[in-house]
């Protein structure tokens, strides 16, 4: 008896199947006599632009135009993983302090949710030692000594806020506009809209470090439902930069090239007759992947770097470290390359153990990466680069001025819990202030109170820096346009420069 | 005692008022009906008792009698077109007047004792329902603006009826040609308040008793008084009420509207302080640095508000109307390997890059002149080029960035810069550009950044430019030395971690 059950619920679920929107149409006379009626009365005037898919060049990696002239002509988005906390870093709360070990308020926990905090935490005081840095007086704690001498580079966003409060949703928000998986990230918008100036260089470039990847993974830099092209391309930091780019033993290049060139005349062909973009992605990754076999061992490699530059950035050839890959992104960039990603993972301080301790986790995170993420904003100063290269820092989201009190007891170190009401990002270059900030906290750093910045803001500054109306920038996707902000964002004007 | 409770706007006056289109509908259906009724019973269609009609008629009489009463208070709150409403007045107590004689002379008790009862009672029923049709419609103009029924017919019937094509509601603001000819409350403060404005303050509608579909209006104010105080934005009520709160009740444009945005209040604080003067044109008002990104965007229209901000602040070489480039000069430059693209959609103006071309020399430089009006931006760096190459460059007007980094350029090749007029980024890295050739630069009034690390430039001949130039940022870069002094930095937060570690 169940095996008809079972017989009847499959017929049933393959007839729900068969339940197109083609299918509903056709079915319902009524609905298609009433579109039929609408159009003969001209009401529906809708042309049919905006609704077909836009046709792509044969290169899609052809440079294009920008909606009007960009300030930022490439980006270097620095994101810290799991997110670093913005109170022991520039967000300087003396109130803070004086509540350290105090309960905290009732109206900060009633109806929020917290990834890990329960009952009532303790407050934790900010750790660092702050004092104003720069002329333009930017609050920047003792755990970035470096940073302090490029504060006046810098515009700070003090009030950030996003909607997200774990780390792969948060990453996803971030860099795709999207908790949810299937949407372009940020640096494939870019390629996607303005293409890639070395043509042998790919134009989306993701360099992780940390010893982990990304919480959202790979999505983080996908193309979503752009042709796949456009996605990021992660390249090693030690060893060969990219595996199996090299040709075998025995085969000349040559050979390689004849090799390449006969597969993606198939291809061609094929393409031809089915038209599907993703037969143009796969021609002109064979073709990038030919060119990149001399390209990218050459940018990559670091050893043609004078000794002092290595210094300043504080890395030794083949180390794999964050350092590297900020030395790395200023080649890229150098060489035109579009988009760098960085991800450097293990910022995520909760308090549950040394390496995610505030005052000894997140103080070595600082220690990893400061001296280099200054060395590179100095050096892309140095080199005329830092005018039209725009550099973004910042992790998914905030930290609570809480201490952590996971399942409600007391950790063996300082932390604090996932915040999503408050975080700093930095932005430097590209069209933005020099030595500016904008936004504050209530006094103790829990809620924007001036000038709130939201994660599509910043998508929304990023892609007006770079020369797009994020409200026009679209891609028509399963029968509507959609843009990087989908319903949101807005340009943070003030911090333009 | 009732009068004065009357003519008081009281909220009880107002309360019952707004019941007045909840009310108007009864006598609207029972008069419809009672006239349909009587058709079909003349025809003989349908058998109906008089007594029943009476009844419908008795209804129609005490609700539309009602109806002008709360009719009465809702006027009191004002903001309505005064001859509309007049005869609406009139109208409504025809109806309530016609209703109730047609069921006088049709009630038992009149019919007997008023003889002409038969003639008088069909037209008063006629008039009494063609009044409230007119009534109605006259209502539903007052409530949603005149024309509001027909506004939306669509072609043919449009034609048929002789309207005019139906114009586009005005939901945006065209962009200005000539910002500084343009008459300032003409073109720039009226079509604002067109959009934002005007849809509540109108002749038929005058929310708070106010009109702001012209100057007179505008000037005379609202019911509150005059909106705003010629030359004291501060003490001006419509601008106060703009940037209050959105949240607050009496922000306007309300909640929900489109709102003003930045630049416009800006636009309006700038008119007001001014004097608010009707006929002058903007270039006769004096403009500080504050209302300039204002006055800018107005040339680009206000969907360009998100857009805006480059062409307003930023370098005047983009604002440049050049004739679009030849197509066979485009194609000389990509054939050696050139990029060559237009700085953004719609544009002219061209970026070139030789990131791709290594190999570019002076040989080559001679197909950049074709486009002189439309290079802004050109890019050789790590090309073969040399002086020769500056002489060719130097006529490309338009120039504002120019990377010349890691060629064999030197001073005798950069004396030739001296008259580009839109330059702002000189990049000379490692090229063999001396304390000559930097003083060369002297000239160049809109430079604002020269690189010139690893060039031959010494500290003393930057420290030279920098004297007479004190605006120009010449950017040099770290060596040996100060990338010691910059790792300096660190050294302090490292001794404190080795004596935590010690501890």
């Amino acid at each position: 008896m169940s095996d008809i059950n079972n017989l009847f619920k499959e017929l049933q679920h393959a007839e729900l199947q068969r339940q197109t929107r083609r299918h509903f149409l056709k079915e319902c006379s009524f609905g298609l006599g009433a579109i039929g009626l609408g159009s003969l009365l001209g009401s529906c005037g809708t042309s049919s632009a905006g609704t077909a898919a836009p046709a792509l060049p044969d290169d899609p990696m052809a440079v294009r135009m920008p909606q009007f002239a960009p300030k930022a002509k490439r980006v270097i988005y620095i994101h810290m993983a799991g997110a670093p906390s913005q109170l022991e870093l520039f967000d300087y709360k003396p109130e803070l302090e004086k509540y350290h070990g105090k309960d905290c308020p009732a109206e900060f926990l009633e109806g929020k949710k917290f990834a890990f905090i329960q009952g009532v935490p303790k407050m934790l005081g900010p750790q660092g030692k702050f004092a104003q840095h720069g002329q333009s007086g930017a609050w920047i704690s003792d755990y970035l000594p470096h940073l302090q001498t490029v504060a006046d580079e810098v515009t700070f966003l003090k009030a950030m806020h996003t909607d997200q409060f774990n780390h792969a949703p948060a990453q996803l928000l971030m860099h795709t506009g999207s908790p949810r998986l299937g949407r372009p990230s940020l640096g494939a918008w870019s390629v996607y809209g303005l293409g890639s100036e070395n043509q042998n260089l790919p134009g989306f470039i993701v360099l992780a470090s940390g010893g982990k990847q990304p919480d959202a993974g790979k999505s983080v830099w996908g193309s979503g439902f752009l042709p796949s092209v456009y996605q990021g391309v992660q390249c090693r930091t030690g060893g060969d930069p990219v595996l199996y780019v090299s040709d075998p033993s025995g085969m000349n290049r040559d050979i390689r090239k004849n090799t390449i060139e006969a597969i993606n005349e198939i291809n061609r062909q094929t393409y031809e007759e089915v038209k599907d973009p993703e037969i143009l992605t796969r021609i002109s990754q064979y073709e990038m992947a030919f060119r990149m076999q001399m390209s990218v061992p050459e940018v990559m490699d670091v050893s043609t770097e004078p000794e002092y530059i290595r210094d300043m950035y504080g890395v030794k050839p083949g180390d794999g470290s964050f350092a590297m890959n900020c030395l790395l992104a200023r080649k890229l960039v150098e060489n035109g390359v579009r988009f760098v990603q960085l991800f450097d993972w293990g910022w995520d301080t909760h308090g549950t153990s040394a390496d995610g301790a505030i005052e000894i986790g997140l103080h070595d995170k600082c220690r990893e990466s400061d001296q280099a993420v200054s060395a590179l904003l100095k050096d892309l100063k140095m080199r005329g680069l830092l005018d039209e290269t725009l550099v973004v820092w910042g992790g998914e989201f905030g930290r609570t001025p809480m201490q952590e009190n996971r399942n409600g007891t007391v950790l063996p170190f300082m932390g604090r819990d996932h915040h999503l009401e408050a975080f700093t990002v930095w932005m430097a270059g590209g069209g933005v202030k020099q030595g500016f900030s904008m936004g504050e906290t209530d006094e103790l750093g829990y809620y924007g109170v001036k000038d709130k910045t939201h994660v599509h803001d910043l998508q929304a500054t990023i892609l007006h820096l770079m020369g797009f109306n994020h409200e026009e920038f679209t891609y028509p996707f399963q029968g509507r346009n959609f843009r990087l902000t989908d319903v949101a964002g807005k340009v943070i004007k003030p911090i333009l420069a | 005692m009732l009068s004065i409770f009357l003519l008081q706007v009281s909220d009880w006056a107002i309360f019952f008022g707004r019941f007045h289109p909840v009310l108007v509908h009864f006598p609207i259906g029972f008069l419809l009906l009672a006239a349909l009724l009587v058709i079909g019973k003349r025809l003989g269609k349908v058998s109906i008792g008089d007594g029943t009609i009476s009844l419908i008629l008795l209804v129609s009489a005490v609700a539309a009698t009602l109806a002008c009463g709360a009719g009465y208070l809702l006027s009191l709150g004002g903001g309505y077109d005064e001859e509309i409403l007049d005869e609406h007045m009139w109208q409504g107590i025809g109806v309530a007047a016609f209703a109730w004689v047609a069921w006088a002379v049709k009630s038992d008790f009149a019919h007997k004792k008023l003889p002409a009862s038969g003639f008088v009672y069909l037209p008063a029923l006629g008039v009494a329902t063609i009044l409230t049709m007119v009534a109605g419609h006259h209502g539903g103009s007052l409530t949603h603006g005149e024309g509001y029924l027909t506004t939306y017919t669509p072609e043919p019937f449009r034609a048929m009826a002789g309207m005019e094509p139906r114009r586009e509601e005005m939901t945006e603001i065209k962009p200005i040609a000539n910002v500084s000819e343009a008459i300032v409350y003409q073109d720039i403060v009226q079509p604002m308040l067109n959009v934002h404005c005007t849809s509540c303050h109108n002749g038929t509608k005058q929310k708070g008793d106010l009109r702001m579909d012209s100057f007179a209006h505008l000037t005379k104010g609202g019911e509150g008084g005059p909106i705003f105080v010629a030359g004291k934005s501060a003490e001006s009520k419509m601008l106060k009420r703009c940037r209050l709160p959105l949240d607050d009740d009496d922000h306007m444009p309300p909640k929900g509207k489109p709102q003003l945005s930045e630049n416009q209040i800006t636009l309006l604080t700038w008119w007001i302080d001014q004097g608010a003067p009707v006929d002058k044109k903007v270039a006769e008002l004096k403009a500080d640095d504050k209302i300039k990104p204002a006055l800018a965007s107005l040339s680009e229209g206000e969907n360009a508000e998100q857009g805006d901000g480059y062409n307003a602040t930023g370098s005047p070489v983009l604002s440049l109307k050049v004739p679009a480039p030849d197509e066979k000069a485009v194609a000389a430059l990509q054939s050696v390997g050139l990029l060559v693209n237009p700085v953004a959609v719609e544009q002219n103006l061209l970026e070139v890059s030789a990131v791709n071309a290594k190999d570019f020399s002076d040989a080559k430089v001679a197909l950049l002149t074709p486009l002189a009006q439309q290079i802004i931006w050109l890019k050789l760096g790590n090309t073969q080029i040399t002086d020769a190459t500056l002489i060719k460059i130097a006529k490309l007007k338009n120039l504002n960035k120019l990377h010349l980094e890691y060629t064999a350029i030197g001073d005798a090749g950069l004396k030739n810069l001296h008259d580009l007029p839109y330059l702002e980024y000189l990049n000379l890295i490692g090229t063999k550009v001396t304390d000559a050739g930097l003083q060369s630069l002297v000239g160049l009034k809109t430079v604002k950044n020269v690189y010139v690390w690893k060039s031959a430039v010494t500290e003393a001949g930057i420290a030279q430019l920098r004297q007479a130039r004190p605006d120009l940022n010449v950017v040099t870069g770290l060596d040996e030395i100060t990338v010691a002094a910059f790792l300096q930095a660190g050294k302090a937060d490292s001794a404190q971690l080795a004596k935590e570690e010690k501890k």
